[in-house]
């Protein structure tokens, strides 16, 4: 005879496995929840000017009716109230950085930090004086961008949606 | 082989060290914060008896709030009992519209499990009979099952605290509702096999 002040033994945490099983599969975590939970509190730390994604026949942000993985992003354009941005990923040329990826990009802002947040963290650069900018070496999977302007303290950062490279 | 209920590794331990790493200054920390305890606070917003779209608020809201207060936060290794607690309060806010005369603390009791007969109808036979025999346990256990199911052992006290349960009733013991749900499985004998 058990009770409930035995300690729990193998049966208790298998029994919980099944529970776990069970309400996994049944009610599964919405598979981008984490992913826009993250987005919203940068959002939120930035106080930041949300961008638009442009393009929608390139459209291939993470959205609540998505149920397929989005299929990799070639050039999209992001657009907010003070720039624009555009972006074009490519897989990285040499064969020990075949997993890479680049991003070209061109922003209407010269001089803007242009800042490419990936799952491995996050990486800047300026845009030159056309506001080109490369950023290399940045992982596959969902990336966001988030474009300060160092010149003018005034404005606000712009952060796009999370797309997939 | 069994773990020890001291494991240094469970998903609480894990989720306070990322948090303190985060107001230490490492803000890529917090990622690893939503990744580690998401699917907790999302079946313990689920588990309150909240539509999906309003439990996604809820889990987002309660990350908001972290950020907020991180500062303010006495104790950073019980930050996942923290969000438990508050993605609680919020899905109950949120059920209740705009309405503000009730204060936060009023919690209220849980609602039993409900799965949506699209989901039901996608469980395994044996899926199908563990249900049964939960569906049969008291709305509290069922929350709380549920709930701890997601973390990991050593994480079982702090979370029954968070969902109102007293510390002693499960502890590193058993508890009443494990109890219960091993008796109901064990005098069925569709359940063994």
């Amino acid at each position: 005879m058990t009770s409930h002040t035995d300690a729990i033994d193998a049966r208790d945490i298998a029994n919980l496995g099944h529970v776990r099983d069970l309400f996994a599969h049944a009610d599964p975590v919405p598979s981008d929840l984490a992913e826009r939970v993250k987005f919203a509190i940068t959002v939120h730390a930035l106080h930041a000017e949300v961008a638009e994604l442009m393009d929608s026949a390139l459209l291939t942000t993470r959205g609540a009716e998505a149920e397929v993985e989005p299929t990799p992003t070639e050039s999209v354009t992001f657009t907010a109230a003070s720039m624009s941005l555009m972006v074009t990923a490519a897989p990285m040329d040499s064969d020990e950085t075949e997993d890479r990826v680049r991003v070209d990009g061109w922003v209407t802002t010269p001089g803007a930090r242009v800042e490419a947040v990936t799952s491995e963290g996050s990486s800047s650069v300026i845009s030159d004086a056309n506001g080109r900018f490369v950023l290399d070496d940045l992982p596959h999977g969902p990336v966001h961008f988030v474009v300060t302007d160092p010149g003018n303290d005034d404005t606000r950062p712009v952060i796009t949606p999370t797309i997939q490279i | 082989m069994t773990p020890t209920p001291t494991a240094p590794d469970g998903l609480g331990t894990l989720a306070g060290r990322a948090f303190a790493a985060y107001r230490a200054g490492e803000r890529e920390r917090l990622s690893e914060l939503v990744d580690l305890v998401t699917p907790v606070l999302w079946n313990a917003a689920r588990s309150q008896g909240g539509a999906p779209a309003m439990c996604e608020d809820a889990v987002q809201t309660a990350f908001l709030q972290l950020v907020d207060r991180a500062d303010s936060i006495q104790e950073p290794a019980a930050v996942l009992g923290w969000l438990v607690v508050v993605v609680k309060r919020e899905v109950w806010r949120l059920a209740r519209g705009a309405r503000r005369e009730f204060g936060v603390d009023e919690v209220p009791e849980a609602p039993a499990q409900q799965l949506d007969p699209e989901a039901q109808s996608i469980l395994s036979e044996r899926q199908r009979v563990l249900w049964k025999h939960v569906s049969t346990l008291s709305p509290r256990c069922q929350e709380l099952l549920r709930v701890i199911a997601f973390a990991d052992r050593p994480d079982y006290a702090a979370i029954a605290e968070s969902l109102g349960m007293p510390v002693g009733s499960i502890g590193p013991t058993r508890g009443r509702c494990l109890q219960k749900l091993r008796t109901t499985l064990g005098t069925d004998p569709g359940w063994a096999v």
